[in-house]
């Protein structure tokens, strides 16, 4: 870590990451999606050795509210900041200056990069920047980070940060609860880079962060601080007027600043924005990308590639190979086995792991990462908003479902853009429960889909009854509010390729780095199941359950005990018993092991976001109650299609 | 005079195309979230452009889209223009 660092700070989706990444080679996580950087990310300046930068989650407004904004406040806080470079969106600019009169007042030299001045060109605004330089008394410099359009420009002019001048003048009576809090905090908690008239007017709009900063370093004499909001408050200086008086000043510069040009015709792309959601042609539009999907996962990634990896490359080359040469090299018969042996770590967890997870994984996070940053997903929210409220959460939850799909614990994390815990809590645990990752999904398609699409159809309809009813208790039982869906879309864009694939690959790494650890451990607990002969016992012991309320074949219990590992080991181990399951047995099977517990990774993932006491709740709801989902529709599909089928 | 045609109505009541002037944000919405409305720039006497109103009610203020749910959008009201 370097002594002395620069902040890019700015609203949510203008473009922060991209630029971090062009102005250190450092790749964050970048999609056309508000709120993606959920954490303060850090890296070393290309253009200076000595310079941190460091990359701030977006803030909707400050005084800070969600807990992304608390992280950026944090950074301005605590970070040795020389400069912050403001990244606005040039096609909205009132709401860029809105924040930039925050950082005025804080007095940080800072520099604005005018993004994605293109998108604002094309829908017929221009924004003067010399006049908008004059007015700040900083550098403006337009920007199209993705294009790399005036980066070399907005470093140039690092050099040239100023502390902005003030945008606006509060009433008298704000003017007045200011100058008095100044005063406190000047003589009882100076800031060492920021302004004490900064942080009264944080203060005043009650950002939690900048109370505790001022708290700590006040120590007792915080009191006074608290006592002298209160008479500002009294006298009707509230954080709603003083936002006001910051978005008024801000609109007044902006509209000084910006001209517009009338647009014969809306764009092409405002055109797709809005077919996606429409209320008619929305539907067909989502059935289209499901079936590409599914086209391109289940079909290519699951179907071909699996089939040229496992059978082909695996099964004929590699495998055989290693097999040989490990039998003909290694004399210790059990080191043998249990390299290339039935529970060997190459032939069973190195082969899962690359030949039949890695290909439905990679077609996976290709596929959500061009819908990510097409903009789809943000609309996606609108149309599924109506169908989360009656699970207690709002269409934002989407994305981290979504993405579950690909990978739960990194959906877990991702549940950081939902604005509530209680929303994060519901999300984070149907998540365990309910939804398969995409290996999991592969090994489901996989078996179920050969059977018949009636099988593969129950088990959607099960997984889908269990998420809805789990939910709508979950959402009545867990206490606190709803809150309501509101939330920006971005302009549809066409994927970058290049950020596609940047994504997807640290995708995959973050994947394989958890994955083939965990792989090669299972695989190693099954050996020593089997070498010690535990196995037999287990299978004898879980009989009962698996066998008389589940109805399985008793060997089924090996899978259940891979599944503590990762359901989709599990499902693989079903999927190895294929030939010995009846349609309604592999149905039974793969429904219980879908629900039954999420793999190590989530559950670690799950104590960390949410604590251990929660993370044993959950478990201690999901797996009795994967059982019995299970037994129930066991006896269900008996009863109906009898105990023959 | 029925509600349709008055010229202060809930966002809601707006229909797609018309163009109008934010009034006020009344208490029944979320302190936070009425923040979070005025940041995106739905804050009174400024412009707006109904969208949609089916699945959610989408407005575009400040070359945004914004999307409000029905709960939301029948608390902001507005004068059409």
């Amino acid at each position: 870590m370097n002594a002395s660092a620069i902040a890019l700070v700015g609203n949510p989706n203008v473009g922060k990451s991209v630029l971090f990444h062009r102005l250190t080679g450092a790749y964050v996580n970048v999609s056309n999606y508000p709120g993606t950087t959920v954490e303060v990310a850090r890296a070393t300046a290309r253009f200076d050795a000595t310079i941190d930068l460091v990359d701030t989650p977006g803030v909707l407004t400050l005084p800070a509210r969600s807990d992304d904004e608390r992280a950026t406040m944090r950074a301005l806080l605590h970070e040795p900041l020389r400069a912050v470079v403001q990244v606005g969106d040039a096609k909205n600019l009132r709401r860029t200056l809105t924040l930039t009169t925050l950082l005025a007042e804080l007095g940080v030299p800072a520099v604005l990069a005018l993004n994605m001045h293109d998108e604002a060109g094309a829908r017929g605004v221009t924004v003067d920047a010399e006049a908008l330089s004059d007015a700040l008394g900083i550098p403006v410099v337009p920007t199209v980070a993705t294009g790399g359009e005036g980066v070399a420009q907005l470093t140039h002019r690092l050099a040239d940060a100023s502390t902005p001048q003030p945008l606006l003048r509060y009433d008298a009576a704000a003017e007045t609860a200011i100058a008095d809090l100044v005063q406190r905090i000047a003589t009882h908690a100076p800031h060492p880079r920021l302004t004490a008239r900064g942080l009264a007017i944080l203060y005043l709009g009650q950002d939690s962060e900048v109370e505790a900063w001022l708290q700590q370093a006040a120590g007792e004499a915080s009191a006074e601080f608290a006592a002298a909001r209160g008479i500002a408050l009294a006298a009707g200086v509230t954080p709603a007027a003083l936002a006001h008086e910051r978005g008024e000043a801000a609109g007044t510069l902006a509209a000084r600043v910006t001209a517009r040009t009338a647009q014969s015709s809306p764009l092409l792309a405002h055109r797709i924005g809005q077919w996606v959601i429409h209320r008619v042609w929305a539907w067909p539009i989502l059935l289209g990308v499901l079936f590409a999907v599914y086209e391109f996962v289940g079909v290519f990634g699951a179907g071909t590639l699996v089939g040229l990896m496992e059978e082909t490359l695996f099964g004929e080359h590699l495998n055989p190979a290693i097999t040989q040469f490990v039998q003909g090299h290694v004399g210790l018969s059990w080191l043998a086995d249990l390299l290339v042996g039935q529970y060997g770590l190459w032939t069973m967890g190195m082969t899962y792991a690359l030949a039949l997870i890695l290909p439905i994984v990679t077609t996976f996070f290709i596929a959500f990462g061009l819908l990510e940053d097409s903009g789809y997903f943000a609309r996606l929210s609108v149309l599924a908003n109506r169908l989360f409220k009656l699970i207690g959460l709002n269409g934002r939850a989407v994305l981290p479902m979504v993405l579950g799909l690909g990978c739960v614990t990194m959906a877990t994390l991702t549940t950081r853009i939902l604005h509530s815990p209680r929303e994060r809590l519901i999300t984070i645990f149907l998540m365990a429960l309910a939804i398969p990752c995409s290996a999991q999904l592969g090994v489901v398609l996989g078996l179920l889909g050969g059977i018949s699409f009636s099988a593969l159809l129950i088990w959607v309809v099960s997984m889908f009854a269990v998420l809805m009813l789990a939910g709508f208790l979950a959402a009545r039982l867990i206490p606190g509010r709803r809150i309501p869906l509101v939330t920006e879309m971005p302009p549809i864009r066409l994927p970058l390729l290049g950020n596609v694939a940047k994504k997807t690959i640290g995708r995959l790494k973050w994947y394989l780095i958890e994955v083939i650890p965990l792989f090669l451990l299972g695989t190693l607990i099954m050996f020593l199941l089997d070498q010690f002969g535990a196995l037999p016992a287990i299978i004898r012991a879980g009989e009962p359950l698996v066998s008389g309320w589940l109805g399985l074949p008793k060997e089924a219990s090996a899978a259940f005990v891979m599944g503590f590992l990762r359901r989709d080991f599990g499902a693989t181990g079903l999927f190895a018993l294929s030939h010995q399951l009846s349609p309604i047995q592999a149905v039974v099977g793969m429904v219980t092991i879908t629900l039954f517990v999420p793999c190590i990774a989530s559950v670690m993932m799950i104590v960390k976001e949410q604590g251990l006491k929660i993370a044993a709740a959950m478990l201690a709801l999901i797996i009795p109650f994967a059982f019995l989902v299970g037994g129930v529709l066991n006896h269900l599909l008996r009863a109906v299609w009898g105990a023959g089928a | 005079m029925s509600i349709d045609h008055a010229s202060r109505v809930p966002l809601g009541f707006l229909l797609p195309g018309a163009q109008a002037r934010v009034d006020a944000l009344d208490d029944r919405i979320d302190p936070t979230q009425r923040e979070q409305l005025v940041a995106y720039g739905l804050a009174p006497n400024r412009p707006l452009v109904m969208l949609q109103q089916r699945p959610m009610t989408i407005v575009m203020v400040d070359e945004v889209e914004l999307a409000l749910e029905d709960s939301v959008a029948r608390h902001v009201w507005v004068t059409r223009r």
